[in-house]
Order: C-alpha cells, then sequence, then structure tokens
C-alpha cells in the first residue's frame, strides 16, 4: 500500500490521541480512586452503585435509630430499676412495719419514707431523653403521670425499624408496669396504701399490702426483662444494620474504588505506551527524501 | 533543414508537457496537505502521427495529453456512508458523554437526596416531636425535590443544547447543499470546454464528504457527471443542480424541540422523516436515551411522591392538621421531577409534616413517619422500589451511552480504514512527487539538450559554404 506522509501525519496523530485519552483516565483514577464516573464508563455497575448505596444509607439509618431507642431503653430500664429499688425497700418496711412490736410513731416514721419512696418512682417515672417522656409512649411530649398516679399517656408502644420493613416495639408500657393496665397491679396504688396504712398504724393494712408489692416486684421484673429483651433485639439489629451497610459499602467500594496497585501499573502502562508511541512517531517522521536531495 | 526544425519544434512541445509534469508535481506537494484534494499526475504520450520519412516513422517527441486524478471509485462509493455513521454515533456517544445528571458519584445526586429523604424520616420517626430532627426532615424533603428538579433540568439541558447544535449545524448543511448544487453546473461547463476540472472535483467530492458526515446523505452519480445527494429514507438533498433546505421548527409534541423539515425547490416544507450522520446521531441522543431518561425520572419522581402523599395525608401533623400533601407539582407525569416542591403549608411551619398517626397520640407518634419511611421500599408503577427505578433509569442511560461509545470506536474504525484507503490511492507522497520532479526536471535538461543539438546541428549547415 502506498503510504503518504499524510497517512503518516494522520496515523501519529490518532494513535497519540487514542493513547494520551487513555493515559488521561488512567491519572483520572489513579487521582479520584473512582473505577468509573459516567454511567456509560460501566452501566450495569452504576445501576448496583444506586441500589447498594440507598442500601448502606437505609440500614445506617436504621442502625442509627435502633441505637438511639436501645439507649432510650436503657433510660427507661434505669428508672424501672430505680422504681424496683424503691419498691423493695417499700416491702422491707411493709414487713417490718407489719409486725405488732412496732409502735404508731415508728409506723408515721415508715409512712415518711414511702411516701418520699412514691415521689422518688414519680420522679424516675418522669425520666427522659431528652426532652421526651420515655415511659409516655407515644405521647411522650407530658409528664406521663398526673399528681395522684393516673397514667394519662397512651396506652401504647413506640415502634422502631430494626430491619427494612421489620419494626419492633421500643417503648416500656409504664401503665402495664406500674398500674397494672390489663389485669395487674396497681403498684402506685399499692404504696399510696402503704403509705395510708402506716399513717393510720394499721398494722393489718400495712401486712395487706405485702402482696401487692410482692406482684408489684415480679410486674416489674417482667417489665425489666421485657425491656432487656428489646434492647437485646435493638443492639442485635444495630449489629446487623451496621454489618448489612458495612457489606453495601464494601460492595460499592467494590464496584467503584480503583485498586490502587491496579491503577499505578495501569497509569504506568499508559505512561510507556504513549512515551513509546511518541518516540516512534519521531523516529518515523525523520525520515524524509527531502533531507537527503542536494 | 526542414527535419531539424521539426526536432526544434516537437522538442518545444516536449518541454512543455515536462513543464506541466514539474508543474503538477508541484501543485501535488503545494496541496499535499488539502482536505479533499487527490494528487494528480500530467500524463504524457508520444506525439502522433509519426513522419514517414523513406519508408520509417521518425517519432515527433512527447506532448502533454491530460491531467489525471488519482481515485478510486469504488472507495469514494464507500466512503460516504461510513463517514456518516461514524459522525452519527461519534455525536450521539459525546452528547451523552456529556451528560452528567445521572453520574452516581456526583455530589448531591439524586440517590444520596433519597436516601437522606427517608433517613430523615427514620430519624423523625423515632422523635415525632422533636422540632429540630421535624425541620431536618422537612429540608431533607427539600432537598429531594430540587435534586429532582436539577436532574431532570440537567438531562432536559442536554436535549435543549442539542436543538441549539442542530439549529446551528442548519445552516452550514444548506450552504454546503447549495455550494453542491453550484458546483455541479460549474463542473459541468469545465467539462465542456474539454478538460477534466480536477480541482473543482476536489471540491465537489470534500462538499460530498462534509455533508456524508453532517446528513448521512449518500451520493449518487448521474449520467451527467453530477452528483445528487439523498438523505437516509431516499429523500433527496441535493439534485443535479437544485438544493433543497433543510430548517427546524419547535415540536409542540415532543416539548418543543426541535423537528426537522425539508423544502424542495419550488415547494412548500415538509416534514423530515429520517436524517442521518451528525445531525441524525444528536437527535437520536435527544429523542432517545436522553429522553427515556427524562421520562424515568418524571415517572419516579411522580410515583414516590403519590406514594408519599398517599402515606402522608393519611397523617397527622404535630398541630393536629391531616390530609395534608407533602409534595406537590406530580400532577401528571410529564414534567413531574421539574415541577416537584415540597408543599408551600409544610415548608412555612414543619409542625404539618404528618409524623403520627392519629392527633390523640401526639407529639411523639412517629407512626405515620414510619409508614412514610415505607415508601421507600414500596413498588412504584414499575414493579421496582424508588432507588431500583432510579437505577434502572442510571443503568438504561449508562447502557445507551456505553452502546454508542462502542459504536462510534467500531464506526471510526472502519471509516479510517477506508479514510486511510483513500490516502493510499489519492493522497499525495512528497518522496513520489520529488521523485516525479527529478523526472521532469532530468527529461527538460535532457530535451533542452537536443534543441541544443538541434540548434548546433542548423549553425552548422547554415555555416557552410
Amino acid at each position: 500500500m502506498r503510504v503518504t506522509d499524510k497517512m503518516l501525519y494522520d496515523g501519529a496523530a490518532r494513535d497519540t490521541g487514542t493513547l494520551r485519552s487513555e493515559l488521561s483516565k488512567a491519572i483520572a483514577r489513579a487521582s479520584t480512586g473512582a473505577r468509573f464516573t459516567h454511567p456509560g464508563e460501566a452501566p450495569a455497575a452504576a445501576g448496583l452503585v444506586t441500589v447498594d448505596r440507598a442500601r448502606a444509607a437505609r440500614l445506617d439509618a436504621i442502625a442509627t435509630t435502633a441505637e438511639r431507642a436501645a439507649d432510650e431503653l436503657s433510660i427507661a430500664d434505669g428508672a424501672l430499676g430505680e422504681i424496683n429499688n424503691a419498691i423493695t425497700r417499700a416491702r422491707e418496711l411493709a414487713v417490718q412495719l407489719s409486725s405488732s412490736s412496732y409502735g404508731a410513731a415508728e409506723r408515721a416514721g415508715g409512712a415518711k419514707e414511702v411516701r418520699g419512696l412514691l415521689a422518688s418512682i414519680h420522679a424516675s417515672l418522669d425520666a427522659r431523653s431528652g426532652s421526651r417522656y420515655v415511659f409516655g409512649g407515644r405521647m411522650d411530649g407530658a409528664s406521663p403521670f398526673d399528681a395522684a398516679g393516673n397514667y394519662v399517656a397512651e396506652a401504647g408502644v413506640r415502634e422502631v425499624e430494626i430491619a427494612p420493613g421489620v419494626y419492633q416495639a421500643a417503648s416500656v408500657r409504664a401503665d402495664v408496669a406500674l398500674t397494672g393496665a390489663g389485669g395487674g397491679t396497681d403498684v402506685l396504688a399499692t404504696l399510696e396504701a402503704l403509705a395510708l396504712a402506716l399513717e393510720a398504724n394499721d398494722a393489718v393494712g400495712v401486712r395487706g399490702s405485702l402482696d401487692g408489692l410482692a406482684a408489684g416486684t415480679s410486674q416489674l421484673a417482667v417489665a425489666r426483662a421485657e425491656a432487656g429483651a428489646m434492647m437485646s433485639a435493638l443492639d442485635a439489629a444495630v449489629a446487623a444494620s451496621q454489618a448489612g451497610r458495612d457489606a453495601a459499602k464494601a460492595s460499592v467500594a467494590g464496584l467503584i474504588d480503583v485498586d490502587p496497585i491496579q491503577a499505578a501499573l495501569e497509569l504506568s502502562r499508559a505512561q510507556s505506551a504513549l512515551e513509546a508511541s511518541l518516540t516512534a512517531t519521531a523516529k518515523g517522521l525523520q525520515l524524509s527524501l527531502l533531507d537527503k536531495l542536494g | 533543414m526542414s527535419d531539424l526544425l521539426q526536432i526544434l519544434s516537437s522538442g518545444a512541445a516536449s518541454l512543455a508537457a515536462q513543464r506541466a509534469a514539474m508543474a503538477t508535481a508541484g501543485h501535488n506537494i503545494q496541496n499535499a496537505n488539502t482536505p479533499g484534494y487527490a494528487r494528480q499526475r500530467a500524463v504524457i504520450e508520444a506525439t502522433l502521427p509519426a513522419e514517414r520519412v523513406t519508408g520509417a516513422y521518425i517519432g515527433q517527441g512527447a506532448r502533454l495529453q491530460t491531467i489525471q486524478q488519482a481515485r478510486d471509485r469504488f472507495i469514494e462509493a464507500q466512503l460516504p456512508g461510513y463517514q456518516g455513521q461514524a459522525a452519527r454515533s461519534a455525536a450521539g456517544s459525546a452528547a451523552l458523554e456529556a451528560v452528567s445528571a445521572l453520574d452516581p458519584e456526583a455530589p448531591g445526586n439524586l440517590g444520596d437526596a433519597l436516601s437522606g429523604f427517608f433517613a430523615s424520616l427514620r430519624t423523625l420517626a423515632q422523635n415525632a416531636g422533636d422540632a429540630g430532627a421535624r425541620q431536618a426532615a422537612v429540608g431533607a424533603a427539600r432537598t429531594l425535590a430540587l435534586s429532582f428538579n436539577r436532574t431532570r433540568a440537567g438531562l432536559e439541558d442536554a436535549r435543549t443544547g442539542i436543538d441549539a447544535r442542530v439549529a446551528g449545524s442548519l445552516p452550514e448543511v444548506n450552504g454546503l447543499a447549495s455550494s453542491l448544487a453550484r458546483l455541479n453546473g460549474e463542473i459541468r461547463t469545465a467539462r465542456a470546454a474539454g478538460a477534466e476540472p480536477n480541482d473543482l472535483l476536489d471540491v465537489r467530492q470534500k462538499t460530498v464528504d462534509q455533508l456524508a458526515t453532517l446528513t448521512g446523505a449518500t451520493p449518487v452519480p448521474t449520467s451527467d457527471g453530477d452528483v445528487s445527494l439523498f438523505l437516509p429514507g431516499g429523500v433527496a438533498l441535493v439534485t443535479s443542480m437544485s438544493a433543497s433546505t433543510i430548517s427546524a421548527v419547535g415540536d409542540a409534541s415532543n416539548a418543543g424541540h426541535l423537528a426537522l423539515r425539508i423544502a424542495h425547490p419550488g415547494g412548500a416544507p415538509q416534514a423530515l422523516g429520517a436524517i442521518g450522520g451528525e445531525l441524525g446521531g444528536l437527535l437520536d441522543a435527544r429523542d432517545g436515551a436522553l429522553r427515556t431518561a427524562v421520562q424515568g425520572v418524571d415517572q419516579l419522581a411522580f410515583d414516590l411522591a403519590g406514594a408519599v402523599n398517599t402515606a402522608h395525608r393519611a397523617g397527622t401533623g404535630l398541630d393536629g392538621s391531616t390530609g395534608l400533601d407533602l409534595l406537590d407539582g406530580a400532577t401528571a407525569v410529564d414534567g413531574a421531577a421539574a415541577r416537584l416542591a415540597v408543599a408551600a403549608s409544610v415548608v412555612a411551619d414543619p409542625r404539618r409534616l404528618a409524623a403520627s398517626s392519629s392527633a390523640a397520640t401526639l407529639p411523639g407518634d412517629g407512626q405515620n413517619a414510619l409508614a412514610l419511611v415505607a415508601t421507600e421500599a414500596q413498588a412504584l408503577s414499575g414493579g421496582l422500589d424508588a432507588a431500583g427505578a432510579l437505577a434502572s433509569v442510571t443503568s438504561a442511560f449508562g447502557s445507551a451511552a456505553a452502546g454508542l461509545s462502542a459504536a462510534a470506536s467500531q464506526d471510526a474504525a472502519l471509516r479510517d480504514n477506508l479514510v486511510t484507503m483513500r490516502e493510499a490511492t489519492s493522497g499525495v507522497s512528497i518522496e513520489e512527487e520529488l521523485i516525479e520532479m527529478q523526472k521532469a526536471q532530468r527529461a527538460f535538461e535532457a530535451i533542452s539538450r537536443v534543441i541544443q543539438v538541434s540548434s548546433e546541428m542548423f549553425d552548422t549547415l547554415l555555416q557552410l559554404k
């Protein structure tokens, strides 16, 4: 085939242009760390990246909210623990002061202590996470109990998403745990009755509160066990979501992130190819009959 | 005596032939880099008839027969089609490559905005009474709406930019078509004078190449020596010495984007069904992958807004409001992504974001926020959830761009191969031309020597006493 000067120059321009473009891409990959930026460079991967990113963000948000819910349950559990201590102390007082060996003065002192315990229980029932009353269920904007010990919040629980589309209760029903809603013992009323019996120096009445206090202790134990189970489930959800999120992020990274060693090798290869092409082109263009003719 | 004079006379003609060969080689060298130029060669032949002298024929030197162009008709017939196809795929590929609206790595992309919106709703669901979480959720909804607006605008801007390029190319196309018709006439006139107008042929070939690149038109030589051009679909762009005119008008059925029309000489403009080349590639991209992507984003915005609003209307805001939409503007699929916005009433008062299921369970009830969150995984009209639908739009666009890019590379390689073959036949080799010049120079010197010797012989005869 005839080879003209224009063919040589056009070919050199085309070849070096192609290699320079490759070098530019290799530099972009090495400097940005991204295997592709435009969907046209990797259509399937671009779609997968979108899905995996959404999955990672979804699981990250789930882990974050589940973690917060676990923290709130921890606050509720701590408050229930305080309440349990108060009831235990009330039981001790009731056992002690139901004995005929104690008189009115001791029982009046005991009544004061029980009133104090009731106040501390009310304070514990007003436990908050930020501005939210953790025992208010979904009505968490105000104290869930009125001064008389009546539960005035909602008889329901808040829910939190622990996996995509899977929801779990994330609050303790204080009305069940403390006031015996649904067939249990009203611990607050029992304590109030104990206080009144002590104030009235009524040993029989004091003794009569023991069963209620025992039932209340059991009730609280059940509530704490439920809270513990919820916290455990939430902790598991956090761990699972974080693992899922990390897997999704790893998938995104696998799709997008370029291997640094591979990127460096590609860059080196592109540089070498361009250098070789430029050298060959320069040598090829050096030879001309123009230089030989006198 | 007369023989010697004949030698002098034929020598002069032969010198003129060599001078023509020298001039042709020089012309070739001067046009070595001229686009469309085909090398020429002086064809020299022995002068006929030879003189008969006593039973023998004595030749009468040489003369210039013609200046011939080196062209391979087979390659020339194929090349316009490949040029048009390569230009078409390259233009389409470049148009899609320039669009960054769907880049998965772009900051603030639609996918991130979607995730951010649902993440903010999850936070709100957990603490529905929190003013900060509520404000953040409204902010994330606005970011999502803006991201839809931006993404669609990016795609639509690309389509509008293509319109501008198409409109900008039409004067060039029409000018070239007129030039081709005029060149056909000039070539006819020149041929009528008895010589092949090589340089005019080059200009015409270059014009054909340019029109093939711009429109995908294919040339058809006529028996009169003209070249007519036909667009894909068989519509004539140039017929011998008359050229049609292509124009563009807004097409209401295609969001006002330009539609091409063609007017034949003396006729009214009519819709142009098909065009190739660069213009065809641009229109392919505009009405193909870009339009599909715009429709996909609109559909996603419409479906998502519908799902979110359905959930939102069922809920109750912190102020007790209910039955409100969260996202406005998605009243119809077409243009939904461009119009999408957070409802003004919610922006004005974020308490109207209906995170709760009932007014009785305010403020901490985030049950309806969870219902809003559930729309993230809800199957939309295409059977995919929001992220899946966006991924589908992104992948489809990427596949179209990748396909065009691959086609562009392949078509360019085919075109380059033919261009190389054309260049191998018609291109100017400096070395060849230098050698031709040397040949002509040597011949010129030798013929001059013949004339000199003849002249000396003539002088010798004249000096006889």
